[in-house]
């Protein structure tokens, strides 16, 4: 079954040594998720430490195939006084890794931004501050939690999509 | 043993490749299942107990067929189960037919789901029944000197849950049989939990009331079954009257039938009770011996490896004889829904957070007001299911926390 770039960057050898000639584990990575290169340019794999087949990539997600929307405004399912929104970016013209590009984001803040957790290998952003939590996923997936009121979550959505804007692909 | 892998192939869901862990709330249900209702719609759509027809005659039959293999599961006879909607109305069925008085005393416990607790503060609002909460350990145990104290001469019924829904435990439900007996009280038991799950035998239980849900042991949605002993149907009155409960009807007179049908108003929801007589009979045939070994080996795994998660907190007994498949934990700060969303984000696994309609239990005991994410199995969960659970929980734990 193809697995995610994140899951595959899991069991990549992430020395970011250079001798495939790229800059980093994650570009040879990426450029053999989109068909560009062959795992076999990486000197581990060449010298048989790490096994092509326990690697493979989904194909990435054509454009338009996703809609940008809000999926849904609900109140929280245990507090009925806040509420839940969900929205679904669209990744960028010609993206091939979905929309947040976790690693990206892992390396840029790295546990800079107090209350932020990103999870590279999972594929998941979590922005926890008082006036809700968000969340962002990978594919584009943002879901807003225990806001106050429907202005409240927007503005946590354009905050949190702006403090990631860098690591959007 | 269990064939998980030919199980697995009967549930339809499964095939999307998800992991469903979320059997406390809901089963997934099979293809007999699923076939044994769409053959109602098929082939012999009536209504039961009023044609005179074939068609309606074979429903009949279906639906008393179903009564019959839903009493078997647990040892009654079919005379003794009413079929309801689900174990909430079950027990709805037995706290007003009660005739409950001012004064009378109601035991529960501080384990029950709302609809086994709410029900009773209900009757205290309108009636004026007492009601006493028995409140269990840390862990969910509860201590049998304390229904010594709490069940009285007063005291008409006490109503306990056979299985927590929250922490996996199993209140020692025989011996509150006993005691509840001794006193002349009569016990409502929430078999919600239980039934799915093991071989639950109402005659050995001794237990005078026993309510379960469809829907938790691989039936549709929509039937569920109570137990009324049979000496105690003249007793409890029905919560709904009307079509098919009667047996004389004159301008000013009505006389209610004997047997579940007094209890059974309207026309029934006739092809779930099928399907839920399909899924017992399902069950059955698997043995409920096996699919509660089936639950216990995976309880191990699941305690053992929740335990090794690095800022993890498990509720309930840590001891896997002491409990269900059944599983409440946090993760850190972690909210609970958050947790539940990234486990379904990440690995597609499937699990439910917040206080699992089980508020009382979460705040007196556990004092959790944002509650807890359960995890549960069932017969077709794997080890690899669990591991799944376990490395994507090890993973949010060390990457998100
Ligand atoms: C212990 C217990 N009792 C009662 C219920 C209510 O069941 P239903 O929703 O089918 O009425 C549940 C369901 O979650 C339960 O777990
Ligand atoms: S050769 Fe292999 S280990 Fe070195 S940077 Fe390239 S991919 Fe990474």
């Amino acid at each position: 079954m193809a697995k995610s770039l994140y899951e595959n960057y899991k069991n990549f050898p992430k020395t970011d040594c250079g001798y495939c000639g790229n800059t980093s584990c994650i570009t040879m990575l990426r450029r053999f998720c989109s068909g560009e290169l062959p795992l076999s340019e990486c000197i581990y794999f060449r010298a048989g430490l790490y096994n092509v087949n326990e690697f493979s990539c989904s194909p990435p997600v054509p454009r338009g195939t996703q809609k940008p929307s809000i999926s849904y405004i609900r109140p929280c399912p245990t507090d009925a006084d806040r509420i839940s929104v969900e929205v679904s970016l669209l990744p960028p013209e010609g993206s091939k890794y979905g929309y947040f590009d976790m690693i990206t984001l892992d390396n840029i803040f790295n546990h800079a931004v107090p209350g932020l957790r990103i999870s590279p290998s999972l594929g998941i952003a979590r922005l926890e501050s008082e006036w809700g939590d968000v969340m962002g996923f990978s594919e584009g997936r943002v879901l807003i939690r225990r806001a106050s009121n429907e202005s409240s979550a927007f503005w946590q959505l354009s905050r949190f999509v702006r403090s990631l804007w860098a690591a959007v692909s | 043993m269990l064939d998980t892998e030919s199980i697995r192939k009967d549930f339809p869901f499964l095939r999307q490749g998800c992991i469903y862990l979320d059997s406390t709330a809901t089963s997934l249900t099979p293809e007999p299942v699923l076939n044994k209702m769409l053959e109602y719609y098929r082939e012999y759509r009536a209504n039961i107990e009023r044609g005179i027809y074939k068609a309606a005659q074979i429903a009949t039959d279906a639906f008393e067929g179903a009564r019959a293999e839903i009493a078997r599961l647990i040892n009654a006879k079919p005379e003794e189960i009413i079929l309801v909607r689900n174990t909430s109305e079950g027990i709805n069925l037995v706290a007003s037919g009660q005739g409950l008085k001012k004064g009378d005393r109601v035991v529960t416990t501080i384990l029950e789901h709302h609809s086994n607790f709410i029900v009773w503060l209900r009757a205290r609002k309108r009636v004026g029944a007492e009601v006493k909460v028995v409140m269990s350990d840390g862990e969910g145990f509860l201590d049998l000197s304390d229904f010594e104290r709490a069940i009285n001469g007063r005291t008409r019924l006490v109503a306990v849950t056979h299985t927590s829904n929250v922490l996996g435990v199993r209140p020692p439900v025989k011996e509150i049989v006993k005691m509840a007996h001794d006193k002349g009280a009569l016990v409502l038991v929430d078999g919600a939990q239980s039934v799915p799950h093991t071989k639950v035998d109402v005659k050995a239980l001794g237990c005078d009331f026993l309510a379960f849900s469809g829907h938790k042991m691989c039936g549709p949605t929509g039937a569920g079954a109570l137990y009324i002993r049979e000496d105690l149907q003249e007793k409890i009155e029905p919560l709904c009257i009307g079509g098919g409960t009667i047996e004389d009807v004159g301008i000013d007179h009505y006389r209610l039938r004997q047997g579940p049908s007094r209890y059974e108003a309207g026309t029934p929801a006739i092809a779930e009770v099928i399907g839920m007589g399909a899924a017992a009979s399902y069950l059955m045939e698997i043995g409920m011996p096996n699919i509660a070994a089936h639950d216990a080996s995976l309880t191990k795994k699941v305690l053992e490896g929740l335990q090794e998660v690095p800022s993890l907190t498990l509720y309930g007994p840590k001891d896997p004889r002491k409990r269900a498949g059944i599983f409440s934990f946090n993760l850190g700060r972690f909210h609970p829904h958050d947790l539940a969303v990234a486990l379904d984000a990440a690995a597609g696994v499937m699990v439910r957070s917040g206080h699992h309609c089980a508020l009382p239990l979460h705040k007196h005991i556990l004092k959790l007001d944002s509650g807890t994410v359960r995890a549960s199995v069932y017969l077709y969960n794997t080890e690899q299911d669990v591991e799944v659970l376990l490395s994507a929980l090890s993973e949010i734990s060390k990457t998100m926390l």
